[in-house]
């Protein structure tokens, strides 16, 4: 299939990294400096940087500075009284729960995606393609017009306000994007792997784990940090099928903490920056790996 | 293992079994195409969310193609889907463009760049409201004549700057994308219309953009579909308003759902979306012609 | 073969087995505190009666740990946003705090309230606590559903002094003053009135007064009947019309419209000195109180009444705003639940704990023979403003919104919304909203 082409086959390639050759001679290539280029560059970084800029001097002011002081000048004497503020708000129980759900979710859609992609590529017969033609279809549908039905379902199943009720759908959303990429990359590996695995008498359940993991756990890596993204940034099912601070996740809390703090707008730019911590942490550790999930099958 | 030679032989036959694909297919049927099932039926019952729901024939169908309020938030989605397009495209090219070259500094930069994306559409919009709020924001701090325009509450203004922040959050991600396939483009090209005398310009519009042309579809049509899923961002900047200025589809339904409590038009209104998702993937791919990934069609 | 084939459904079960167990976990986690657990579970808004209530619960709770009561608070548009959604997903809270009006309506439509009216005739001292005229927006059909369960809240014209003298201003007596105000106010930088357009409903307050002025209430109440074409009475057009005048002539401060009433950036643009009044509910003084402290006790707050409106029907006397908030308990609550919900309204709600503190926090219980209680306040003269505006009212309209189906509601606050923008006329406006009737 055309699709293995464009997909990040070599698992030690992440979308990040060029190749190295073409580092050298692009260096060649480009000699004269690029002004226009240049400056739309640092234009760019400019409008990137003040909106973040701005939120993070804001975040540490309070509140009589943010209403007197210019707002585009760092605080003269910075406080960390608004950090503490959202930290005592609950903010931890939001952190968990978002951690639960994205965990929660990703795990299970990796699972039942995996041994899906497997059945799909290695797999002959009407009900394979019957399958992967659905999967296919999930893709083209902005499912979240589904959210009424959903709502419905939850709420009979005694699922409103947990957890659970935000993992289950968030898991067969995930499915068919995970399929995908999975299986383009399944098949990849060679056949002649599964069919030697295979005289050797291993079952297929023996070869998902023992073959075809091993060899695709750069997939398995970027698709899972694909979804926990969106899992992990999503608001409206935890608007809709959530209620009580209990069960609040990071998304929905930074909503919440606006009407709470009212005009505190420093407390609330605050929880914006703790709310992102974890993915700039993220960030900094992981950036190819996480830059790789981010285009999960898109680039390259 | 146990298997018997007879079952390895049959396997070797016919695949592995397509019952692996079991769990995501059961996943998916649940709470994907059940829900679709469901909003197409539920477009055709009134239901107020506290009674019964009641068949109710065509009646949610009438108050919702009857409704000026519809026309309207089809107009805003395919304004801000055309805006959000016009901006977005050529910048993210151009930006992909340049980080995927392989100056030091335009590397640094690219980090910077990609910070929106660890930002959840809610965090987005939430900084955004503080930042162009027009008595304690940016443009009276500054003091600067043109930055002070009440960015949200203007009904002629708001529509742009959605796309702005729109842009803002989506950027980084298409920039992604191009940067990848720039990177794809072999070095030998360059070097080609380099000996030729070939200046800057030129090898981008017969070199860069033609080499692109896939790079360009999929990011093209993940913006496209994309605009559809523009939930989150909107709900919390301007909660569809002025007015309807910014009530775009989605949001018009998730409001006539659980503001209006009108479950019936609700899901009209999501089968609706749903039709145009559909329509427009198609369309795409129609135009594009044959997609080497299927995975385009995911709304990011 | 079979043997292979009971493998396939052996390793797909444990594999769904292993995904549920593992999904499972998320409900294992603090979610499981909340989900209709033993006790009663309550839902407050936050802001100015938010410490009031909690001490009221707090206090409840020590006295009564076997009917201990679970409080989790809401800001004001996020609450409206869900509690629907959670009553009707059966798993609302035992006590539902709510307006009366259409909302309330809607929920005894769909037995989602439990009926109050037998245990009101047990308990006539909870009755009697309460003035008649806010008891009354509990009633539907003549049956109880809801009791109120804070202060009084008209809709008041505030004013910062500070900038009236400044200018050599007094506060508007009639509409013609009003708009006089308008271009004094602008000459000297300041807006004339603050408004907080991105919540809405702070729009209508505008419309509910002018309409009461011009045409009396009973134009409303017309309304709110779902007459045919109620929305068509004259005094609408001409409130709509008067809107439209004041916004041209630019009183409203500019960016009204991104302005947010829930997070109390209109009082804040009062109490800064940026805008000259507000039109708001009774309940912002409170918040002032704690968020300006100084511009309330130094004495720099104004607060009037509505203006009149020359030639207008309406007795000048007669209030728009919310009469109280009200407790409902949820039919779904179970039995214990209720029990305890209703013995905490008949000996925890309104102890002389709670309505010091209410009075204290810059609040009117809603309450008979608090006259003296008022009066020693250093708050005392609003609250007796306030006070007097709700006992010699001789008409109380309930904020519209809340009033009307969440349908109307709605469509009227959005509409409504274009009126300040012009992006409609007032001809419109009555057509659009004409067709929501009965909805």
């Amino acid at each position: 299939m055309a699709s293995t082409t464009q997909l990040p086959a070599a698992p030690e390639a992440p979308a990040f990294t060029p190749a190295t050759p073409r580092q050298s001679s692009s260096r060649a290539r480009r000699r004269r400096p690029n002004l226009p280029g240049g400056l739309g560059g640092w234009l760019w970084l400019a409008v990137i940087v003040l909106p973040i800029y701005y939120v993070v001097i804001t975040s540490l002011k309070n509140q009589a500075g943010f209403f007197t002081t210019n707002p585009m000048l760092p605080p003269t004497e910075p406080t960390l009284d608004n950090y503490k503020l959202v930290l005592e708000n609950d903010f931890a129980r939001y952190f968990v729960n978002s951690v639960i759900v994205t965990l929660g979710t990703v795990i299970p859609a990796l699972f039942v995606s995996f041994m899906a992609a497997y059945a799909i590529v290695r797999g002959k017969g009407r009900f394979v393609n019957w399958t992967n033609n659905l999967f296919l279809l999930g893709l083209a549908i902005p499912l979240h017009a589904t959210i009424i039905p959903i709502y419905w379902m939850i709420t009979r199943a005694h699922l409103y306000d947990t957890l659970l009720a935000l993992i289950l759908p968030s898991i067969a959303f995930a499915i068919p994007v995970s399929v995908l990429i999975l299986s383009n990359f399944m098949r990849d590996v060679p056949n002649e792997l599964f069919e030697s695995m295979r005289l050797d008498g291993c079952s297929d359940w023996a070869m998902l784990w023992r073959l075809a993991l091993p060899m695709t756990k750069p997939a398995v890596i970027t698709v899972g940090i694909y979804n926990a993204l969106h899992v992990w940034n999503g608001f409206l099912f935890p608007l809709i099928l959530t209620q009580s601070p209990a069960t609040r996740v990071l998304p929905l809390s930074l909503w919440t903490f606006q009407g709470e703090f009212s005009v505190n707008i420093p407390a609330v730019l605050a929880s914006v920056v703790l709310a992102t911590l974890p993915l700039l942490v993220l960030y900094i550790v992981a950036r190819r790996q996480l830059i790789s999930g981010l285009t999960a099958g898109f680039s390259k | 293992m146990t298997i018997t030679s007879s079952n390895r032989r049959r396997a070797r036959d016919a695949g592995p079994s397509g019952w692996l694909a079991a769990p995501a297919l059961v996943f998916f049927l649940v709470f994907a195409v059940v829900p679709l099932a469901g909003v197409v039926f539920l477009s055709f019952t009134s239901w107020d969310g506290l009674r019964e729901i009641r068949l109710e024939g065509l009646a949610s169908w009438t108050t919702v193609l009857t409704d000026p309020v519809t026309g309207n938030a089809l107009l805003v989605t395919a304004k801000i889907m055309f805006f959000s397009f016009i901006v977005q495209a050529p910048i993210s090219l151009l930006l992909g463009v340049f980080t995927a070259g392989s100056q030091k500094y335009r590397a640094a930069l690219a980090v910077l760049y990609f910070l929106p994306l660890l930002l959840s559409s809610a965090a987005v919009a939430i900084a955004f409201k503080a930042l162009l709020d027009p008595n304690f924001g940016l443009g009276p701090g500054l003091q600067v004549p043109i930055l002070i325009q009440d960015w949200l509450g203007n009904s002629d203004l708001v529509l742009f700057v959605v796309v702005f922040v729109i842009a803002w959050q989506f950027v980084p991600f298409h920039t992604l994308i191009y940067q990848g396939g720039v990177r794809q483009i072999p070095t030998s090209l360059y070097e080609a219309a380099e000996i030729d005398g070939a200046g800057r310009v030129r090898q981008f519009l017969n070199i860069t953009l033609p080499q692109l042309k896939y790079t360009i579809i999929t990011s093209s049509t993940l913006m496209v579909v994309g605009s559809l899923a523009y939930f989150d961002l909107i709900f919390v900047l301007t909660g569809g308003g002025p007015g309807y200025s910014t009530r775009l589809l989605p949001l018009h339904m998730y409001l006539t759902g659980f503001k209006a409590n009108d479950m019936g038009a609700a899901s009209a209104l999501g089968v609706i979306l749903i039709v145009i998702g559909l329509g427009l993937a198609l369309l795409l791919q129609r135009l594009g012609g044959k997609n080497r990934n299927d995975s385009q069609l995911e709304g990011a | 073969m079979t043997t292979r084939k009971l493998r396939s459904v052996a390793m797909a079960i444990s594999a769904a087995a292993l995904s549920v167990s593992l999904a499972a976990c998320g409900s294992s986690g603090p979610a499981g505190s909340t989900a209709a657990g033993d006790g009663a579970s309550m839902w407050g808004l936050t802001g100015g009666n938010q410490p009031v209530l909690q001490k009221s619960v707090e206090a409840w709770n020590s006295a009564h740990s076997d009917q201990s009561i679970k409080l989790d608070f809401f800001a004001n548009d996020a609450y409206k946003t869900k509690v629907r959604t959670a009553v009707g997903a059966g798993e609302g809270p035992t006590f539902i705090y709510g307006w009366g009006g259409g909302v309330l309506k809607s929920y005894v439509d769909a037995d989602q309230v439990e009926d109050l009216s037998a245990f009101v005739k047990e308990n006539p001292e909870v009755k009697e606590r309460y003035l008649p005229a806010v008891l009354k927006n509990g009633e539907i059909d003549g049956k109880t559903y809801a009791l109120p369960n804070n202060n009084v809240q008209p809709v008041v014209l505030y004013y910062n002094k500070e900038v009236f003298d400044k200018v050599g201003a007094q506060p508007p007596k009639t509409w013609g003053e009003l708009m006089a105000l308008v271009p004094k106010f602008k000459e000297a930088g300041i807006a004339p009135f603050s408004l907080g357009g991105q919540s809405k409903w702070p729009d209508l307050m505008w419309l509910e007064y002018l309409v009461e002025r011009i045409g009396g209430p009973e134009v409303f109440a017309n309304i709110a009947a779902d007459k045919p074409g109620a929305w068509s009475d004259p005094a609408v057009t001409e409130a709509l019309t008067k809107i439209q005048q004041l916004a041209d002539a630019g009183g409203f401060v500019n960016g009204f419209s991104s302005i947010a009433a829930d997070s109390n950036a209109d009082q804040a643009l009062l109490y800064t000195g940026k805008a000259a009044m507000v039109l708001q509910g009774g309940w912002i003084y409170q918040g002032m109180k704690k968020d300006a402290g100084s511009f309330v006790t130094g004495g720099k707050l104004g607060f009037t009444t509505f203006p009149t409106v020359e030639g207008g029907k309406g007795d000048p006397a007669n209030v728009v705003g919310n009469p109280s908030n009200f407790w409902s308990i949820s039919a779904k609550a179970t039995d214990e639940q209720k029990k305890a919900a209703l013995n905490y309204v008949k000996d925890g709600m309104f102890t002389d704990a709670d309505t010091d503190a209410l009075i204290a926090s810059g609040a009117v219980p809603v309450i008979n023979g608090i006259e003296s209680k008022l009066a020693a306040s250093p708050d005392k003269d609003f609250l007796t403003f306030v006070y007097g505006l709700a006992k010699n009212a001789p008409s109380f309209t309930l904020s519209w919104d809340q009033a009307l189906s969440p349908a109307q509601g709605d469509a009227m606050l959005s509409n409504l919304d274009q009126i300040f923008l012009k992006k409609i006329t007032p001809q419109q406006f009555v057509s659009t909203m004409n067709a929501t009737i009965g909805k």
